[in-house]
């Protein structure tokens, strides 16, 4: 059932997005690709898991990630030995990332309250209006004197940076420290 | 590989953003279905993007000693209870407001008293009358055609809806209202009552309500529960000793093979889910073995799967229920499927072709 994998793949696979991260800004030397290596392996374990659920959906999130990783650099030969220090530590990396209670009530509202303030005025406001005080985006575009169509672009661009910094912080900022967070916050104002 | 995944992320949060508007259509929806199939991506960054923003309705909870329409300074969270914990034990102006209420229903004691003692005549007036009736029981049994749908006003105030070839017997008592969903699907709106509890039965199940909406459909190997408005509880009828699941609105519950699966998807989207009454079946992914049973509740002529091979098809968007013809041309065109037609009766197969060996 195709909600339920949803459903799934939110809580079991999202809330790691921390820790899969920093590992892959660690990992993987041009940062611009990290976005798109993290899509990548969402599809494959979102396809994966839905012809059989793994038994510990983060072991299988890091596994993908390796041999997506691993296959990138085989394909591309040159960059190899640039991209990663060595393949086989990619194996010990995992372990040390613990990304923690990702549901856990007052963490993760703490992280939503500070993702929140990390939006620019406007559309902080209107996130507020509308996911706190359930307003309409019609009601919202008439109280702030603007169209329904810039509204909508606020929530457009609302939800991405909420999602961001919001699973960017799930957790484990201090437990990997050193090397790789650089790249993690790199989306920081 | 096509869009890159931060365009993918783009494109997806435009389409969240005028979902979450007030001028979405079925022809958005069915379009926002398209564009999630067409690319296991544009799953994949949706699902994140649509996760995180439920998640930000949590904050509603930090709202709690804001006022309305007021929206909070950066960092003014510090002070929330929520992350000071002495705070609020000392009693901010959150705790403080809320004792002052609680101290004002003593300066009323007295009226309340008197309106308590009034009404406490009337019901006793009211019990006896209620006790002699109480054997009382008032049955009614309704059942719709293939394609029909019927409204059933209910003897307590309630309406049931019927969906197509469905089957719904009701017995109000002064105690109790029960219903018995034989076959298909409804969708109820509740009248309060808290006295007697509204409980539908169902595949073994007794799905209780007090003032509230919901559906619930029989799946050939289960259950369904959509709650669009209060809480209903979900109890296994066969075995008490089972633990009872609350829904509250927004959810969709599955019963399989005796498991409980909930969702969270909010009264916006749960609704999506009841397109039958407006006549149109909303399909997400959904294995061709439920839709074809859905199709079958509305059409005389009934869709057959020939080959179980294709029970698992996986299926989407939005479908006019009464018109299985389209329905059964597009699974033509998209899978390797052969309709053929004998009688009353539309035979699906799959094709001769095989798949190629890899």
């Amino acid at each position: 059932m195709n909600e339920v994998l949803d459903a799934w793949f939110a809580r079991e696979v999202l809330a790691h997005e921390g820790a899969l991260m920093r590992f892959l800004h660690r990992n993987w030397r041009d940062h611009d690709e990290v976005v798109d290596l993290r899509q990548e392996i969402y599809v494959r374990v979102y396809e994966a898991a839905g012809r059989r659920r793994p038994d510990s959906p983060k072991a299988f999130l890091f596994a993908t990630a390796r041999h997506l990783l691993a296959d990138r650099i085989r394909r591309q030969r040159i960059v190899s030995i640039t991209a990663v220090g060595d393949l086989e530590q990619l194996n010990v990396l995992t372990d040390e990332l613990e990304p923690g209670r990702w549901l856990g009530g007052r963490d993760a509202l703490e992280r939503l309250a500070r993702a929140l303030d990390r939006l620019p005025d406007r559309c902080r406001e209107v996130v507020w209006l509308r996911r706190v005080e359930d307003l309409p985006q019609k009601e919202i575009a008439r109280r702030l004197g603007i169209s329904e169509k810039t509204v909508e672009k606020h929530i457009a661009k609302g939800c991405r940076m909420m999602a961001n910094h919001f699973y960017a912080t799930s957790r484990a900022d201090d437990a990997g420290t050193g090397d790789g967070s650089v790249g993690a916050r790199r989306d920081n104002p | 590989m096509g869009r890159s995944g931060g365009q993918i992320e783009r494109i997806a949060a435009s389409w969240l953003a005028r979902r979450d508007g007030d001028h979405w259509s079925l022809a958005d929806q069915s379009a926002l279905a398209a564009w999630l199939e067409q690319d296991p991506a544009h799953r994949v960054a949706f699902l994140r993007l649509q996760a995180a923003w439920r998640e930000t309705g949590r904050l509603k909870a930090l709202a709690a000693g804001t006022p309305q329409g007021q929206l909070p300074e950066r960092g003014a969270w510090r002070r929330s209870p929520y992350f000071d914990p002495s705070r609020f034990q000392r009693g901010d102006a959150l705790a403080r407001g809320g004792r002052r209420h609680g101290s004002r229903p003593s300066r009323l004691a007295s009226p309340v008293a008197a309106v308590a003692a009034g009404l406490l005549v009337i019901l006793l007036a009211g019990g006896l009358w209620w006790w002699r009736d109480a054997g009382h029981v008032e049955r009614g049994a309704w059942q719709t055609a293939l394609g029909g749908q019927k409204v059933v006003h209910l003897a307590d105030g309630s309406t049931a809806t019927l969906a197509g070839d469905s089957e719904l017997r009701a017995a109000m008592t002064r105690r109790e209202r029960d219903l018995d969903l034989v076959r298909g699907e409804a969708f109820f709106e509740v009248a309060k009552d808290h006295a007697r509890p509204f409980v539908v039965h169902a595949s073994g199940y007794r799905v209780i309500a007090v003032g509230t909406r919901f559906d619930v459909r029989r799946e050939s190997d289960g259950l369904r529960v959509v709650v669009t408005r209060g809480v209903v509880r979900l109890q296994s009828a066969v075995d008490p000793g089972k633990a009872a699941t609350d829904l509250p609105a927004g959810s969709i519950a599955r019963v399989r093979n005796d498991e409980v699966f909930v969702q969270h998807v909010g009264p916006e989207q749960a609704l999506q889910h009841l397109g039958w009454r407006d006549g149109y079946a909303v399909f997400h992914d959904t294995p061709l073995v439920e839709a074809i049973a859905e199709f079958n509740r509305y059409n005389a002529r009934r869709i057959v799967i020939a080959d179980p091979a294709l029970d698992d098809l996986k299926v989407g968007g939005n479908f006019r229920l009464d018109n299985s013809d389209a329905f059964v041309r597009l699974l033509q065109q998209v899978f390797p499927v052969r309709a053929e037609r004998r009688g009353d009766r539309i035979m699906l197969s799959r094709t001769e072709r095989k798949q190629p060996p890899d």
